[in-house]
């Protein structure tokens, strides 16, 4: 396999959107430009798919020397949860393109796009401290732009909560990355601030310990949003752009939980297997807490905010089960709901451009003007309240066992609560879409040809994934595996 | 004469020189403000290649011993501060071309005190003795409180004038009663040996070092504007011409920094801990009122000035990590300096060209909507305010960073935590400048100078600077990237130690 490919996929984008910033290239061209590149991006992450070898080690590895007197290595690699986080994002953002294709009509959006593109492969791949959060936060600055420049309502207030929220987190994990470089400079006598010579560390103390997961912890949980962290939520998403939302929803915060397995498993592994129960505990929490927060919106947005964090609680506890099952089950749900709910805010984007912002209350009879629409809303939306068919089912199912086998009584309530979904999204589809009830839809127009086939691809992965889940669960469980046996060193129990 | 000490000692003497030439030039008439103005350039250049001769050469000497007897030293650290000061000596006046030229109101003599005010600077960086530092800092200060006050018909800037030389002379004078019981203590004001002297005196009673110390640091602290001698900066910034503004918030900070960590890391070395505990309360009041004054702004001159207040916080966390990890603070100091340098050069000067041609407040508001009509110059500010905040990819994160990762390798995790809870603030204050410029449609913004001339040319090139020196060499081969000017710096920190 060639190596180099990380780099391409990291760095292409962003070298187009210096490239588009500089030529006097309109809006349409950089959109077609974007588009294309985003294509590429697909094959290759494609290329490295097929060529993937099933050991659960870090493949591809690139090593250069970048700040060397701290030490600092331009470090990227990819393993079976990469992977699959590649592989979504990959498919996803061309989607996303030809379901925004004429809902944006500004050259700096698209530009964005291509930055924040570059900016989450950046994230995915890091191996290195340091690298990883610069690209951490170089993702901000361009969905800073997106929200800021083309939401709507407060919008300028909301860009700053939520920039001055997340940073909140990763300023602390700043500190934290840099204890742990300095620890491992006096523990070896030299700088190094490369994951694998970071896990070797032995001399922090257990107190120090905690406030160094605490704080990592909080970086990501403010991104995810796990329970006490979400009060950025509601406003950025209602305020947003669509494709604001739908890179925060669908790509960011999925993200938060790659970055938790990434760093806090391998620094951490002790701790993340002591604050587990906690954690599993308000992963649970949250979907119950938000499920019903989105009984009570008005507003599919904000019931899809909610919804979407209620979904990333179950992620979390997934995650933290510390068995083959339920971590599978927690990749399985990342990519299933990263998939069903990007899908859905986009529909929902493609609804507010043809209607303006509406309640559920003043919505209605949209099924008879436009079937498509109504067809892929279905879809999408079975997928997330789970049912069978879907590969919300499956990563659901698999969670559940997860937890299950972790605890009992923790299965039975995650069992029972699972189904809040299913009572929001079932009203809300039936109030908001098949229900004729007098409100005026003419403006509503079907889905065209491109954005149909914009989400053909996501429909296909819904039902291939929900109907023979091996063919995907393959390619990530030797990587699990190796999470378990050698990191958390729990035995191996499929 | 020894022409090989002498070449040492010609940038401070083509400063001094070109300094004395120009006040004798300012009474022809013939000559304009613009022939005064590239006659400053070509003596500040001149300086700058004399001195980027001797860049990255370890290496400690007392040029002209016969003449100066050993008062004036000229090591790699000397150096390496000169470059930065002549650059900023350089950049204040590619800046300050449109802001001098505009203002009609300004006066030949001017550049003259310009160039005394550098050339003090640099006297300053040189000292070996206590009374020479003195009279560097003078030379400097006084020149500045002309400069200030230069447009005698605007009451703010004689208010600021006045204002910053009443309490400058008073902490001047602090300075003098330290030298004189550091004399008192020790016999000598020579650097080098007043260090042997506290070697000597460490167990038995260094009171009268410590007092003369102490005072000595008062002054060092008005200068930089730390906790409790700051409140002067906000008036005394916001009141002085923009150029000027940058000038001392970007320069004479250097400057001072230079000559306090000379002494701190070599002659008070034995005693410095003592001051430990007071620093730790100075830097987290420094931080929290740094912040506290920027986020309240409303006038855009005034945050960058209450921000200044913060970055010296900043500073002083390295300056107190030296104690322990004394190589990588005290070249993080160094590092810092550079990064604060071409950030705050670069917003300043950037503001003083967009607001030349009206006499305005500056304030956040005037700056709604800016983007949308001059897209350069809203990026370049936006890369300075970034860069200013600490975000990855600006020469400012990497600053950060070193003084962050110094810090924690002292032991001082608290103040990297205070530290990093006012970048936090920061970001607030930063970005809504960033958020003002871009999300708001229109402008009301008028007679902004289109781009260009040489101002603007300088001020692209600080802003790829910054961004050069945030990514560090991988990117760019051969170009002085993040490796080489903190291994300089660690370079110049050596040469201090060399006897």
């Amino acid at each position: 396999m060639h190596i180099g490919i990380l780099s391409i996929i990291i760095f292409l984008p962003m070298a187009v959107a210096f490239l588009m910033l500089i030529l006097p290239i309109k809006q349409q061209g950089t959109r077609n430009v974007a588009f294309v590149v985003s294509l590429v991006i697909f094959f290759l992450a494609l290329y490295i798919y097929n060529n993937f070898q099933l050991t659960g080690y870090m493949q591809l590895r690139e090593f250069y020397p970048w700040i060397q007197t701290y030490g600092i290595h331009y470090s990227v690699g990819i393993d079976g949860f990469s992977l699959i986080v590649l592989m979504l994002i990959a498919t996803l953002i061309p989607s996303a393109y030809l379901l925004l294709w004429n809902n944006e009509r500004s050259k700096i959006y698209w530009v964005s796009m291509l930055f924040i593109q570059s900016g989450i492969s950046g994230t995915l791949f890091s191996l290195d401290l340091i690298l990883f959060y610069f690209f951490w936060e170089a993702m901000l600055l361009p969905v800073f732009m997106i929200i800021g420049l083309f939401g709507s309502g407060n919008r300028v207030f909301s860009t700053l909560k939520v920039t001055i929220y997340t940073m909140m987190g990763s300023l602390f994990m700043f500190v934290s990355i840099l204890y742990l470089g300095v620890a491992f400079y006096y523990e070896f006598g030299s700088w190094s601030f490369e994951l694998n010579d970071i896990v070797q560390i032995t001399t922090i103390s257990y107190e120090h310990k905690i406030l160094l997961f605490l704080s990592f912890m909080l970086a990501f949980a403010i991104k995810i949003p796990l329970f006490p962290f979400h009060s950025w939520l509601l406003e950025t998403y209602s305020n947003s752009p669509t494709g604001g939302v739908f890179l925060l929803s669908s790509i960011m915060a999925k993200l938060g939980v790659y970055a938790l397995v990434r760093f806090v498993l391998p620094i951490f592994p002790e701790l993340f297997k002591e604050f587990a129960p906690w954690l599993i505990g308000l992963g649970l929490f949250g979907l119950l807490y938000f499920g019903i927060a989105a009984i009570s919106q008005y507003n599919i947005k904000k019931m899809f905010a909610y919804s979407s964090a209620s979904h990333l609680g179950f992620i979390t506890a997934g995650i933290f089960s510390l068995n083959a099952v339920g971590m599978m089950g927690g990749a399985f749900l990342v990519v299933a709901h990263a998939i069903s709910t990007g899908g859905l805010f986009l529909l929902v984007g493609i609804m507010e451009r043809n209607l303006g912002i509406r309640s559920i209350s003043a919505l209605g009879g949209i099924a008879k003007k436009a079937p498509l629409f109504t067809f892929f809303f279905a879809i999408m939306l079975l997928c997330i309240v789970g049912i069978p068919g879907t590969n919300g089912f499956v990563a659901e199912l698999l969670i559940i066992l997860g937890l299950f086998k972790f605890n009992v009584y923790v299965g039975v309530i995650a069992a029972t609560t699972v189904l809040v979904a299913a009572s929001y999204m079932f009203w809300m589809f039936q109030k908001a879409i098949l229900e004729n009830r007098g409100n005026d839809v003419s403006e509503m127009i079907d889905l065209n040809v491109k954005e149909v086939l914009g989400l053909l691809p996501l429909v296909g992965l819904i039902i291939g994934m929900g109907i023979y889940p091996e063919w995907f669960l393959y390619k990530i469980e030797p990587t699990i595996q190796h999470y378990l046996i050698d990191i958390l060193h729990i035995g191996a129990n499929v | 004469m020894n022409w090989l000490e002498f070449s040492y000692l010609l940038p401070l003497f083509i400063i001094g020189c070109g300094a004395v030439i120009l006040m004798l030039l300012s009474p022809v008439e013939r000559l304009s403000m613009e022939n005064f103005s590239v006659l400053t350039f070509v003596f500040l250049t001149m300086a700058l290649i004399g001195n980027l001769y001797y860049f990255g050469e370890l290496r400690t000497s007392f040029p002209l011993a016969n003449i100066f007897s050993n008062m004036i030293i000229d090591d790699s650290y000397a150096v390496y501060f000169d470059s930065i000061l002549l650059s900023g000596g350089v950049v204040t006046s590619l800046i300050g071309t449109h802001y001098f030229q505009t203002k009609r109101k300004f006066k030949k003599e001017f550049f003259s005190l310009f160039l005394f005010s550098l050339f003090g600077m640099m006297l300053l960086v040189h000292a070996n003795e206590l009374l020479t530092a003195f009279i560097g800092l003078e030379i400097a200060s006084l020149s500045l409180y002309v400069m200030i006050g230069f447009q005698k018909f605007d009451t703010r800037r004689v208010e600021a004038s006045y204002q910053y030389l009443v309490l400058g002379s008073i902490s001047g004078v602090f300075f003098l009663l330290g030298t004189a019981l550091i004399y008192a203590g020790t016999g000598t004001t020579m650097l080098g040996e007043i260090g042997y002297a506290v070697d000597a005196q460490v167990g038995k009673d260094t009171s009268l070092v410590l007092i003369g110390g102490t005072f000595i640091l008062m002054t060092f602290l008005f200068k930089i504007s730390a906790f409790p001698f700051h409140n002067w900066t906000l008036d005394v910034y916001d009141g002085s011409p923009l150029p000027v503004t940058a000038f001392m918030a970007a320069t004479f900070k250097v400057a001072i920094f230079g000559f306090i960590l000379r002494i701190m890391l070599v002659d008070l070395d034995p005693i410095r801990e003592m001051w430990d505990k007071l620093f730790v309360f100075i830097i987290i009041a420094t931080l929290m009122y740094g912040s506290f004054m920027a986020v309240i702004q409303k006038s855009l001159k005034r945050m960058l000035a209450a921000s200044s207040i913060v970055h010296t916080g900043y500073l002083l966390i390295a300056f107190v990590s030296i104690g322990v990890a004394g190589e990588s603070a005290s070249s993080s100091i160094i590092y810092y300096l550079v990064a604060y340098f071409l950030s705050a050069m670069g917003a300043f000067g950037l503001i003083s060209y967009i607001t030349s041609n009206d006499q305005l407040r500056v304030t956040y508001e005037d700056f709604r909507g800016f983007a949308h009509i001059h897209p350069y110059m809203a990026a370049m500010l936006s890369i300075f305010m970034l860069s200013l905040a600490g975000l990855p990819g600006t020469i400012g994160f990497i600053g950060k960073f070193y003084i962050f990762t110094g810090a924690i390798e002292a032991g001082y995790t608290v103040l990297a935590v205070v530290g990093v809870t006012a970048t936090f603030v920061s970001i607030y204050y930063y970005f809504k400048l960033i958020a003002l410029m871009y999300f708001y449609p229109y402008s009301d913004l008028e007679n902004v100078p289109p781009l260009r001339g040489i101002t603007p040319i300088t001020i692209g090139f600080i802003a790829i600077a910054v961004i050069a020196g945030g990514l560090g060499n991988t990117f760019i081969a051969y170009f002085p990237g993040v490796d080489f000017l903190i291994d300089n710096a660690r370079l110049s920190y050596m040469s201090l130690f060399i006897k």
